[in-house]
């Protein structure tokens, strides 16, 4: 599959503090790729450079293939950390101004993003009467404009409510399966993990992981098991060869770990059967993003 | 220049226009240089004719000295003197039309949206260039006006001394040049516009002032008066003795060096400000 992005060694201080240390990792077209960190991980600071915003110390990127240039930013959708607009003019004026520089897009397409981003109505109103919500809006329409084939968004739920953070999931799902490239930073979790395909998690400048939701979530099979004596199933599990942990969960079940792609419900059933312990819950559970960031970012 | 860069010029003027056109300060700073510029001269123009009206021998060498500075063709020389005095006005437009660019982080959106740092540059340039170029219309318009009405007889020299509009674009255009540099660096409007009075309306003055009697004059290389000395002090100045004459023509003949001086500031302010807003973080 063709990179999009491909993100090379990319270092970056501010004085003493190290921002970014050699971050490296590529965005395949067509993918959902969600950068994801705790604050002050690093994210911004990668996407700033990858916009041109900041300078790196080292490293290099390449758009499509290309170094960085006006020419490339033009292609790409782009909401970088807050909405950036003249405060005196109106939706239609700014979007505008974006539309003379990016080259995307004509005249009618300004219409139709600010009717994507529910803004139509208000097109004629400054920028500086919205809400935050509609500010933020604003912005994603702006990335819109055009309909450009890469998309890159730094927290877009940022101020929005709870009816349209919803809304943007599912406008970068539809998006997802127009076939666009969508880059996305986020600390909301939940949101990447809904509408990622692949992912990459930074901590205090340094790139933990990256690659294929599947594939960074997946390095363990986690079976939750139940029945009326946890204490028993407990003590025939640690019998059980391949387990690598096993946690009491509730009062009701526990979570064995196995390497991933060993763990076999029959086997397990069986097992427990014959040891005595009959069972009342026993599935393979996913981990979700949210376990897999914890367990990455906590010290 | 390629036919493709020409283009791309003309798509950044009217970017910039997009932007300047229906921002308030814009329309308030036009609406008051066009009162300012008749205004002040007109007070000007006021006091001469008040002086020189009578019938007595006050007025009449009050009028043999000054002759009529506001007739062709030395209104071109002293409209653009007395005019020039309220550089401040376009200056506060050029400030807040930089700063406001760092306060709404649209310095970053139009990078991010495909423009290069040195196309943002540009497009500033261009912003100091229109609002130098409207500054010189008004101008011009004025010192015409007061040309054909404050004596008509003279309308015939019109086209003489019209060296004044180029210059005083040039000054304007210069002093201009530093209030975005200090806007450019500075990037709070307040503080960038504090600067800029202090320095040009006080410390500047004095500083020359000083170096006159005490350093040979060493303050007309001092950033405003380099091209402060572009337009001297009007013809009429050089009517009232000896010393005022020499001083008069000393300074006429020092414009040539202090157009060079200017244009050399300019440039070299200009191309810093694209070489710092090429390697900074913005």
């Amino acid at each position: 599959m063709q990179e999009v992005l491909n993100i090379n060694g990319i270092s970056k201080s501010y004085g003493p503090i190290k921002a970014l240390q050699n971050v490296s990792f590529q965005v395949p077209q067509g993918a959902v790729f969600g950068l994801l960190g705790p604050n002050g991980s690093g994210k911004t600071t990668l996407l700033s450079i990858i916009l041109d915003i900041l300078k790196a110390d080292s490293g290099s990127f390449a758009w499509f293939g290309h170094p960085g240039s006006p020419a490339t930013r033009k292609q790409i959708g782009s909401l970088l950390e807050t909405p950036n607009f003249y405060h005196y003019l109106s939706a239609t004026d700014n979007l505008k101004i974006t539309q003379a520089i990016s080259g995307r897009g004509d005249a009618a397409s300004i219409d139709t993003a600010l009717k994507i981003v529910k803004l139509y109505e208000r097109k004629n109103s400054k920028f500086s009467t919205y809400s935050l919500g509609m500010k933020q809006r604003l912005a994603i329409g702006a990335a819109l404009l055009g309909n450009p084939d890469v998309l890159l968004f730094d927290e877009p739920t940022n101020g929005l409510d709870p009816v349209g953070i919803a809304e943007i999931r599912e406008l970068i799902r539809e998006l997802a399966n127009q076939g666009k490239t969508i880059i996305m930073a986020s600390h909301l979790l939940d949101e990447v993990e809904k509408v990622c395909t692949h992912v990459a998690i930074m901590k205090r400048g340094n790139l933990l992981t990256a690659g294929p939701v599947d594939e960074v979530l997946a390095n363990e099979d986690i079976v939750e098991l139940g029945s009326q004596d946890l204490g028993a199933l407990e003590r025939i599990l640690q019998q059980y060869h391949g387990i690598t942990q096993i946690k009491t969960t509730d009062h009701q079940s526990l979570q064995a770990f196995f390497p991933v792609g060993t763990a076999s419900m029959e086997a397990i059933n069986q097992h427990c059967f014959e040891q005595g312990v009959v069972l009342n819950q026993l599935t393979l559970k996913k981990k979700s993003l949210e376990t897999k960031f914890f367990e990455l970012t906590n010290d | 220049m390629t036919n493709t860069s020409n283009m791309n010029l003309l798509a950044l003027v009217k970017i910039e226009w997009l932007k300047i056109k229906k921002y308030p300060a814009f329309w308030w700073m036009f609406g008051i240089v066009a009162l300012t510029y008749p205004g002040t001269n007109m007070m000007f123009y006021y006091g001469y004719s008040e002086g020189t009206k009578g019938k007595e021998v006050a007025s009449n060498v009050a009028k043999m000295l000054l002759g009529n500075p506001f007739a062709f063709p030395e209104t071109w020389h002293t409209v653009a003197f007395l005019s020039s005095v309220f550089i401040m006005i376009p200056a506060i437009l050029v400030i807040m039309l930089v700063t406001n660019e760092y306060n709404y982080k649209t310095h970053r959106q139009n990078i991010i949206d495909g423009w290069s740092r040195g196309q943002f540059v540009t497009s500033k340039l261009f912003d100091v260039v229109i609002i130098s170029m409207i500054s010189t219309i008004l101008y011009t318009a004025v010192a015409f006006s007061f040309g054909a009405w404050a004596d008509y007889d003279n309308i015939g020299r019109w086209a003489e001394q019209l060296q004044y509009i180029p210059l005083f674009f040039l000054q304007t255009f210069a002093q201009l040049t530093i209030a975005f540099l200090l806007g450019f660096l500075i990037k709070k409007a307040f503080i960038a516009l504090g600067i800029f009075f202090f320095y040009n309306l006080i410390l500047e003055n004095i500083a020359v002032g000083y170096a006159k009697f005490k350093l040979n004059d060493l303050g007309k290389f001092l950033p405003f008066e380099i091209s402060d000395r572009i337009i001297p002090s009007p013809a009429f100045m050089s009517r009232f003795g000896k010393d005022m004459k020499e001083a008069y023509e000393k300074a006429l003949d020092a414009i040539p060096m202090h157009i060079a001086l200017t244009l050399i500031l300019t440039a070299a302010i200009w191309g810093f400000c694209y070489w710092k807003h090429k390697r900074r973080d913005l």
